[in-house]
């Protein structure tokens, strides 16, 4: 047991205080208010009435939930694994003596930086089915005679967000994984240079053993963000076509706007549900690839 | 052709992609926002200085308004942020007391909280004080929401400074305030300035609060601004938004390309450490 001295304990109060005050009437409380709304039927201009778990059963048989979940689900695994492709593509570039490395590095920052909202206002004119950016790439380069309504079927509707958010959050793969390359001492790579392993061989005997925490904590920080995803969708589909691309998020926020504040407490405490056991086993995890 | 030559061809490739992967959308802005049409490939396109003198004069659009609103809330919010959370971790790295990583652990965990999970009640509350479209009502969520991160960066750059520097201060008598302000805040200032800019382009890229916690101008945020963007006349007027978002972009290009370093380091020591 370590020994706390009395005085630092009072003092470490004072200056954890203002902290602690902050995270618990806005995120800590609201939580927990969301949580006890959850077990209300709380509809605007009703009479609140408490109903235990039946927002979750009817969370059960609602089709529209389990579209938004599904919808989620296959977002976080097509778009989590392509951010870190890119991303570590991107790192290892980053990585090289390169001339002009510090104004690359920027430029890698840039879309990272730019709010999501604006960047999925200008995918959407990307998108357009008239004029937009995308159909003249895809004519340029002679792969589609017609245009393509890219946010008019589901399909296709689904691509275009995953390339949007590829756009904005590969670059934030990126910087983590860099951080992660260069801890990896580069003796290692003389090394097997001299006993003459190629560049595949290298990348797979050194650099992705050596990445593996780098690239475990982009997993974890991915998956919660692309969980939790709702401002792309908001501007670039709006859910749609017919609620295809919907997220929980935005699900959970259609049901505020309609005033059923109870049922979106439900859907939106399933969501915090997955990220809490999501980040958990994410520790896990990475306190075992530690031990071994 | 030897190993390396290969390499630096493909790497070569790879650079070039990479930047007009990051760069053609950047482009793709800035020229929508120069051309008479959307259609900028169009033989009736433009060059014109039309749609920025629209956004910037038009009083119905409210641009500035919204430009404004961002920049003040996001700069208090940063600045709250960056100090609750450096007198945080100069306890949690210089007053061993009890249940201190519990603490870190437990705030690290609150930033993984979907914010979808926190708007329901954030709404009732900031409704039920009267709140609902005024500064406060952002301002105050926005440092909790940003404040897990700094106290995290900051964490990782208060460990770093030798401990001797503030013991010999403690016992000359200097009081703890003191020695933050003194020895802490001068030697961490490249840290307390990283987790600055990265808690200030987060609160400049929050949406859901802003768009649920605000109605109108007097504090609508630029995000939500040009998401619920709505031109004097009937069609989408792409060339203003476009215009509004040039306007809103280039100060956080001049901030990544200036600051890249510290952004990056912040970054990294805010994610690494997770």
């Amino acid at each position: 047991m370590p020994s706390y001295s009395h005085s630092d304990i009072k003092g470490a109060l004072g200056f954890t205080l203002p902290l602690i005050i902050l995270l618990t009437v806005f995120i800590l409380i609201p939580i927990i208010g969301t949580i006890i709304t959850s077990t209300f039927k709380d509809i605007s201009f009703l009479q609140k009435r408490f109903v235990l778990f039946d927002n979750y059963a009817r969370m059960i048989g609602d089709g529209r939930f389990w579209q938004s979940f599904r919808f989620t689900l296959l977002f976080i695994a097509v778009s989590v694994p392509l951010e870190i492709i890119l991303g570590l593509a991107f790192a290892l570039l980053l990585n090289r003596t390169i001339p002009l490395r510090g104004l690359l590095r920027a430029t890698v920052l840039i879309p990272w930086a730019i709010p999501a909202a604006i960047s999925a206002k200008m995918w959407q004119l990307v998108y357009n089915f008239h004029f937009g950016l995308a159909n003249y790439i895809l004519h340029a380069l002679g792969f589609s005679a017609e245009p393509i309504n890219w946010l008019g079927s589901s399909a296709s509707a689904f691509i275009a967000l995953v390339i949007a958010d590829a756009w904005k959050t590969s670059p934030f793969a990126a910087i983590i994984l860099l951080a992660g390359l260069q801890t990896i001492p580069s003796e290692l790579h003389m090394q097997a240079q001299v006993d003459r392993a190629g560049v595949v061989r290298r990348f797979f005997a050194i650099t992705l053993p050596l990445l593996k925490p780098a690239l475990l904590v982009t997993l974890l920080f991915r998956t919660i963000d692309a969980l939790r995803i709702f401002d792309v969708i908001y501007v670039l589909t709006q859910g749609g076509p017919g609620g295809s691309t919907t997220s929980l998020s935005l699900y959970g926020y259609h049901l505020l706007l309609s005033g059923d504040f109870g049922y979106s407490s439900a859907v939106s405490v399933a969501l915090f549900a997955i990220a809490f056991v999501l980040s958990i086993m994410y520790a896990r995890m990475a306190r075992f690839s530690e031990a071994i | 052709m030897s190993e390396e030559r290969v390499m630096s061809i493909i790497s070569g490739v790879g650079i070039a992609g990479m930047t007009l992967f990051c760069l053609i959308p950047v482009g793709y802005i800035i020229a929508v926002s120069l051309s008479s049409t959307p259609d900028i490939f169009s033989q009736s396109m433009s060059v014109t200085g039309q749609n920025y003198a629209d956004v910037l004069t038009s009083e119905n659009l409210h641009v500035l308004a919204y430009l404004r609103n961002s920049v003040v809330i996001s700069l208090i919010s940063a600045v709250c942020a960056v100090f609750i959370a450096a007198l945080a971790a100069y306890a949690i790295t210089r007053m061993p007391f009890p249940g201190r990583m519990f603490l870190l652990f437990a705030v690290l965990a609150m930033s993984m909280f979907p914010q979808i999970s926190l708007i329901n009640y954030l709404f009732k509350l900031m409704t039920d004080l009267g709140w609902i479209n005024t500064y406060p009502a952002l301002i105050l969520p926005y440092s909790a929401w940003i404040l897990p991160l700094s106290l995290w960066i900051l964490v990782s750059y208060f460990v770093q400074i030798p401990h001797d520097l503030d013991r010999a201060a403690l016992v000359d008598g200097c009081t703890r305030l003191q020695i933050l302000r003194r020895i802490i805040f001068p030697v961490a200032a490249p840290g307390l300035l990283a987790t600055f800019l990265l808690a200030f382009i987060f609160a400049f890229n929050e949406f859901m609060f802003a768009l649920t916690l605000t109605t109108d101008f007097h504090v609508r945020t630029i995000p939500v601004g040009i998401a619920l963007f709505q031109g004097i006349h009937g069609e989408t007027p792409w060339g203003q938004i476009m215009a509004v978002s040039a306007i809103s972009v280039v100060p956080v290009i001049i901030l990544a390309v200036v600051f890249q370093r510290r952004i990056i380091q912040g970054l990294t020591r805010g994610a690494v450490k997770g």
